[in-house]
């Protein structure tokens, strides 16, 4: 329906507009001699109040021909071949009414429509007509940059909610918790080994909490966050834990959201090699082509295993147990970064779980190289 | 009297931190030591031992599942890093446990309680009871079964939908149909209400797997699941099933 008619206020004012055109109209009647105000008025305000309907239908026209897509010559003949038709159907309206006017056989009411009075009548509709078409381009066009700023503004707030939850699961609790305890089971042990872990421990929430707080990092930096965790996680996992990066020199400075790659490799462990009695070893590969940036994470898991993995599925969603950041929120952020210009997919082969990730590929300025 | 101990942890350095605490304690023999909940089920039927040192969160099977699975339920000591799912139902049941990293007092201490209720094995313990609630309040992500001997793994999600028998159940899942001594409304407890829904005295349904709801007779009504088996509603089941979706 055209909105005018969501608002009662709206539709007054339109009306009262028309029904000045249509006084105007009477006036000029009046003016040219050929009338009476009485007769002049009860042929003009009716005939007018109902073209203010017809001319409403311009909403139409102008929504299916939409402003992005425009020709001009096409959209010429249709806004022409519109008012020749509005104007027309003016022409029809004030030949009915005179002659409804006429039946009545009332004095005030009889108005003579001569054919020069037609002539007037069909340019009159078609100039208002293509009022009416300007008009509500001018309207819409309006509606679409309002639309357009509160799609903005929602996608930010989705991207500063994403944000909060990446942060929230930084401080993932079960990974800090085992961390200490393996840290305090080393003390005894191993001491050397617990001040490496102590200090890879505090390397990888320093780097979170500087990166969580940045837009957008590069890839060497994520990498560098994410040598930081596999460093705790192997002394914490010892022999059945191990990583191999295959990353391609362009790709470090590709452009992306903070903890990305790192919920990958959290999820890899808890829901692929920790499984396996025997270990296993995460591949990580990343490689800039036609101007995508495509990362994968590949790691081995066990038969048996259930889709957990995968818990960007909708069915994971409210399951407490899947504390995970997930899928879901990677997914979120990437869209909001990238316009919805990224993909990232899962699957598995026989026993082996794959995400891969494709983004667009858009060089950071002035990335610190690979830190070693 | 030495008293024999299993330790199960999937982390080997929070295994070799319990054994450091225990060498304080020179009555208590290791038994063994697991990796993961499948393999404590199993070394717990084999020796038996008197006291568990059983982390939550392992592999395969979680430690509240290893419970359910061998029916264990005294000289069990938890320990875990962090879950609140689990914390919570232990502080409601006043279940002792150890959160780590944990102190060799704390550790002593859990290790007492635990030596002073194996102590006296004819007065009634305060923990079996206490665990068995804890055990039969939980929400389920899978159900446990014991076929021939043999422990099966069904995850919630891919039951289609659980019969009421004489005294036992049966869970259709997966073209499959397993058999459990458990009563249906015991079950119902432990699964989401949002998607197990009690269409009838002796079907519990999972409304995902429906596909439509027909008439049957006169006010009759039967649930056709996704691969066209049915399964009857009761009148009550009908106002439940409707309120569900």
């Amino acid at each position: 329906m055209h909105p005018i008619f969501s608002s009662a206020h709206r539709l007054q004012w339109y009306a009262s507009a028309w029904l000045f055109v249509g006084a105007m109209l009477a006036a000029s009647l009046v003016a040219a001699g050929d009338a009476l105000w009485t007769n002049a008025l009860f042929f003009a305000l009716p005939v007018c109040l109902l073209y203010s309907f017809i001319a409403l239908s311009a909403y139409y026209v102008c929504r299916s021909l939409p402003l992005a897509q425009r020709q001009a010559l096409h959209t010429g003949v249709s806004f022409a071949a519109a008012a020749v038709i509005a104007g027309l159907t003016l022409v029809g309206i004030g030949t009915a009414w005179t002659s409804i006017g006429r039946s009545l056989g009332i004095e005030w009411g009889a108005f003579e429509l001569t054919r020069r009075y037609q002539v007037l009548l069909f340019g009159l509709g078609v100039a208002l007509y293509l009022l009416s078409l300007f008009a509500h381009d001018g309207l819409i066009a309006l509606e679409n940059l309002r639309s357009a700023e509160r799609r903005e503004a929602d996608s930010r707030a989705l991207a500063r909610e994403a944000e909060l939850q990446a942060l929230r699961a930084q401080i993932n609790p079960h990974f800090l918790f085992n961390s200490l305890n393996s840290i305090s089971a080393l003390t005894s042990l191993d001491a050397a080994a617990a001040r490496t872990m102590t200090i890879a421990l505090a390397q990888f929430f320093r780097q979170t909490l500087a990166l969580g707080e940045r837009q957008k990092i590069a890839l060497s930096e994520e990498i560098g966050l994410c040598e930081s965790f596999l460093t705790v996680e192997k002394i914490r996992f010892g022999k059945k834990l191990d990583a191999a990066w295959h990353v391609q020199q362009a790709a470090l400075p590709a452009a992306m959201p903070a903890m990305v790659l790192q919920p990958l490799l959290e999820n890899a462990i808890k829901h692929g090699i920790r499984d396996l009695s025997e270990g296993g070893v995460i591949e990580i590969a990343a490689e800039v082509r036609e101007g995508w940036l495509r990362i994968s994470v590949n790691n081995p898991c066990s038969i048996e295993q259930d889709t957990e993995q995968s818990a960007g599925n909708p069915t994971n969603q409210g399951n407490p147990r899947h504390t995970g950041i997930g899928l879901q929120n990677i997914r979120q952020r990437l869209a909001a970064m990238f316009d919805g210009r990224a993909r990232i997919a899962c699957r598995r082969d026989d026993r082996q779980f794959i995400v891969e990730l494709t983004i667009p590929f858009l060089p950071l300025e002035d990335t610190p190289g690979r830190p070693s | 009297m030495k008293l024999t101990a299993l330790i199960a942890d999937d982390e080997e350095l929070a295994r070799r931190l319990i054994r450091e605490y225990l060498a304080r304690h020179a009555d208590i023999d290791i038994v063994a030591e697991c990796e993961n909940g499948l393999q404590t089920v199993g070394e717990l039927a084999r020796c038996s031992p008197q006291l568990v040192f059983l982390d939550i969160q392992m592999p395969k099977l979680t430690g509240l599942e290893v419970l359910e699975a061998s029916g264990r339920r005294s000289g069990v000591i938890f320990t875990t890093a962090y879950d609140e799912y689990a914390l919570k139902a232990f502080d409601l049941h006043a279940v002792d446990y150890l959160l780590k990293p944990f102190a060799q007092e704390r550790f002593d201490q859990a290790l007492e309680k635990a030596r002073r209720q194996l102590g006296r094995p004819a007065a009634p313990t305060p923990a079996a009871p206490a665990l068995e609630k804890m055990l039969s309040e939980r929400r389920l992500d899978r159900i446990l079964l014991r076929e021939r001997g043999q422990l099966h793994v069904i995850p919630v999600e891919s039951v289609d939908y659980i019969e009421a028998q004489d005294d036992y159940i049966l869970i259709h899942a997966a073209d499959k149909s397993w058999m459990k001594t458990q009563s249906l409304s015991e079950l119902e407890k432990q699964l989401d209400p949002r998607r197990f829904i009690r269409v009838h005295r002796s079907f519990l349904l999972n409304i995902e797997r429906m596909r439509s709801i027909e008439r049957q007779g006169g006010d009759g009504h039967v649930a056709v699941l996704q691969d066209g088996r049915r399964v009857p509603v009761s009148r009550a089941g009908h106002e439940r099933l409707k309120t569900a979706i």
